[in-house]
């Protein structure tokens, strides 16, 4: 299907009457998800969010429940969100969010997650001018790729080829009158994009037999020298669609208080540290290796997917130029341990 | 322009002494423009340091981790210089452990304001001075853009374009490239209260506590950051205006008379906030209120550690 | 009848001079306003800017810091370095936006009851009128 550019907006005005919609905002030279009540607050002409949706998801500071006392202790859960919709959220990141779905609703279901993912719909859009450290391609993804997504988007000149991947999104589309159908030159057009796009990615990871290559070279001191330049930073973590470590604390005030959840990172030397003082992941070697394996080790050996999907947030950002396709790549270059 | 080469030299008679454990250099980087920092610790890898109008790390950061008894050799900029003096000065670090390569600076490339002007292709790319101006490379063509629309702001207002320690300097003694004058800090100043919160909300929501302004400073460097004590907890771990204003208001505080203004903070927040206008407006008073400058001098004492009994003392009743 | 705002203050008093000044006031029976909360510590060169940012975090409306007059302090040094720090941080709280009268520092010593309740008397009518505190307030809605 196809809709025209200039119905864009009433479109978005109608979703917003019965949804909550999170959208590209401009915040001077970054863009940040964030709610929109109105469709010209949103801002489609980036590359990607500094911050990647997962913070709608899983908010970096949340509350898990409060507690108070008068005469009686009460307990209290927060209240559920409305609908939510995410819209123009690009491939990646909506892959990355099927990652996040298989911690927080796999074995042990996290209701807060839940809550907010069980009802959302996701309207993507195809990149089609990736940024120089995109990587999508190498890890199963790709600038038009529809995992995870309800409907893409992909911009086609004066409108935009609308494929429906999942019957949400179908419902959401049948809805506003100005969805047409696509004609042959629509489908061409958008394939010239999409190819244009996935050409333009001039950054690859090898990733055939990853996981044993990084397991053969668990020991090596490949690992410190990377670390050796490491900050220790945390923003790799903060800005990755797929890292999700957190931390509960407690917060009072008075009588009464809750319960938190706020992002960690497995960056810190505290995020690991025992009651008694041991530290199992002492040294930065020992918490940038095992990130990397999280990554391209532990996730696919576990969950048969990559934890990593490609956004190049990281590397884009890191003060210190630590490359994870550099260092992935480098990994096949290292003498085996004995 | 600093020659590569020259600096190279300079390098490996330093890892000529037996006992340098590395020397703290830069080197090409993974994509485009980017330097990295790079441990020189063999003789063959010398041939890889560069020095570019793209070097913009501070490395005396790695020093505040550095607790072997070995020597280390470093190449310092002119504002690099100055933490390097501080650290110093706080005996972090024994100044007969360090061999300084001091590198003169003309100024250093903003990647914010280059890619506003010129893009970014993976490899193929190269810059060199000109006079006033920088003369970029990519993919065969050329373009050139003088150098104080393209520069750190920092850099336009560069004393000390030399560096005032070292052992070696490599390039030719340059004279100081504009004044520090606090324009910036001095018009933020004319607003009223209101309109300073204001901004200063918006910075500061914006914030996602990652610590990389932290982590990044050469004279961040306490055991236990008062932000992360949990007994007693003065910061929440959670993320909100109350936490996060505290959170930078008591950074600043602690660099008050160490900052010596590197910029790394402000280059390495991941959500653009304007660190340095905060942690200028702290030098500016301070040199003005007790007339001490940090970083320029070996051997001068911690600014909040003295006293003078006639200090300025506004509304003490 | 709706209630007035009425400004919680807390002042952090050093043992020797400013604490026992407050203790002649109470003796010799001098009313002062009872919005002061005293927190007694050995010297005013104890008080880390800390102490001041987490009380105007947890909501109270002003700090008093009370050291002995310059070059009488107990400790000798404590009260030039405290000196110092009010003054950097009373600086840095006015360019992020917070008044910075809500942050005020006295010399009182151990003989001066009657100063001690005035300077609580005129802080508390000054921050009375700038009023209850919002900007670095916790929020504490969970």
């Amino acid at each position: 299907m196809i809709i025209d550019k200039n119905k864009i907006n009433a479109f978005i005005n109608q979703i917003i009457s019965d949804h909550i919609v999170f959208a590209p905002v401009k915040n001077k030279d970054m863009v940040l998800f964030k709610q929109i009540k109105k469709p010209d607050e949103m801002t489609l002409d980036y590359n990607n969010s500094r911050i990647p949706p997962k913070s709608i998801y899983l908010p970096q500071t949340e509350t898990l429940f409060r507690f108070s006392k008068n005469q009686n202790i009460n307990l209290e859960t927060p209240k559920k969100d409305g609908r939510t919709l995410l819209f123009g959220i690009r491939p990646c990141d909506a892959k990355s969010l099927k990652i996040l779905d298989q911690v927080f609703t796999g074995e042990y279901k996290d209701s807060l997650y839940l809550s907010r993912r069980k009802n959302s719909i996701l309207i993507g859009l195809t990149c089609h001018n990736p940024s120089l450290n995109c990587f999508c391609t190498s890890v199963n993804s790709s600038p038009a790729d529809t995992d995870g997504l309800d409907v893409l988007l992909t911009d086609i000149g004066d409108k935009y080829y609308v494929e429906l991947i999942t019957s949400r999104g179908g419902k959401i589309v049948k809805n506003f009158p100005g969805f047409k159908p696509a004609n042959k030159e629509d489908k061409k057009k958008k394939e010239e994009i999409v190819k244009k796009a996935k050409d333009s990615i001039k950054r690859h990871i090898k990733s055939e037999r990853l996981a044993s290559i990084l397991d053969s070279i668990f020991e090596n001191k490949y690992w410190e020298e990377i670390a050796r330049k490491c900050l220790g930073c945390g923003i790799c973590t903060f800005l990755c669609p797929t890292c999700h470590c957190f931390d509960m604390q407690d917060e009072t005030a008075g009588d009464k208080g809750a319960r938190i959840r706020v992002w960690d990172s497995c960056m810190y030397p505290e995020y690991t540290m025992q009651a008694s003082g041991y530290n199992p992941r002492p040294y930065q070697m020992n918490r940038i290796r095992n990130r990397v394996f999280h990554k391209f080790n532990y996730l696919p050996k576990n969950n048969q997917v990559f934890g990593c999907v490609g956004c190049g947030r990281c590397i884009t950002e890191c003060p210190v130029n630590i490359d994870i396709i550099e260092v992935v790549n480098q990994a096949r270059e290292v003498k085996k341990d004995e | 322009m600093v020659g590569n080469k020259e600096l190279q030299n300079e390098i490996r008679k330093i890892m000529d002494h037996k006992d340098v454990k590395y020397v703290l250099a830069y080197k090409k980087g993974t994509y485009g423009f980017q330097t990295t920092p790079f441990f020189v610790s063999k003789r063959e890898e010398v041939s890889q340091v560069i020095f570019s109008p793209f070097c913009l790390n501070n490395l005396t950061m790695y020093i505040k981790n550095e607790y072997a008894k070995e020597k280390i050799g470093i190449v310092v900029k002119g504002c690099d210089s100055r933490s390097l003096i501080q650290m110093i000065n706080e005996k972090r670090i024994p100044r007969d452990r360090l061999f300084i390569i001091g590198v003169s600076c003309g100024g250093v490339i903003d990647p914010k304001k280059r890619s506003k002007r010129i893009s970014e292709p993976l490899e193929n790319v190269d810059v060199v001075e000109k006079d006033d101006k920088f003369v970029f490379t990519v993919n065969g063509k050329k373009q050139e853009i003088p150098k104080r629309e393209i520069v750190f702001d920092k850099c336009i207002h560069c004393e000390y374009p030399t560096p005032l320690i070292y052992d070696f300097l490599v390039g030719d003694k340059i004279e100081p490239l504009g004044k520090e004058d606090y324009c910036d800090v001095k018009d933020f100043e004319k607003n009223s209260l209101t309109d300073k919160w204001k901004f200063w909300e918006q910075q500061f929501d914006k914030c996602i506590r990652c610590y990389a302004c932290r982590n990044v400073c050469p004279v961040c460097y306490c055991e236990k950051c008062m932000a992360e004590q949990l007994d007693p907890q003065w910061l929440r771990r959670s993320v909100n205006i109350s936490e996060n204003t505290v959170w930078h208001i008591i950074r600043a505080f602690h660099l008050a008379g160490r900052c010596t203004s590197c910029g790394e903070c402000e280059r390495a927040c991941p959500m653009d906030i304007p660190l340095m206008l905060l942690n200028k407006k702290v030098e500016k008073d301070i040199k003005e209120l007790f007339d001490y400058n940090a970083g320029k001098e070996l051997d001068s004492k911690p600014l909040l550690a003295i006293f003078k009994p006639d200090d300025p003392e506004e509304d003490i009743k | 009848m709706s209630k007035e705002f009425e400004p919680n203050i807390v002042a952090f008093l050093c043992n020797w001079c400013s604490y026992a000044g407050a203790d002649l006031a109470g003796t010799s029976r001098i009313q002062y306003p009872p919005n002061v909360k005293i927190i007694r510590v050995m010297c005013s060169g104890r008080v880390n800017p800390v102490f001041v940012l987490n009380a105007l975090q947890q909501g109270v409306d002003g700090v008093i810091i009370g050291g002995c007059h310059p070059g009488e302090c107990h400790y000798e040094t404590g009260n030039y370095l405290a000196r110092r720090r009010v003054t950097v941080l009373k600086k840095l709280l006015e360019y992020i936006g917070i008044d910075p009268r809500r942050v005020q520092m006295a010399w009182i010593s151990a003989s001066e009851g009657a100063k001690f309740a005035d300077v609580i008397k005129t802080a508390t009518d000054e921050i009375r009128n700038l009023g209850p505190i919002k900007k670095i307030k916790r929020r504490n809605e969970w």
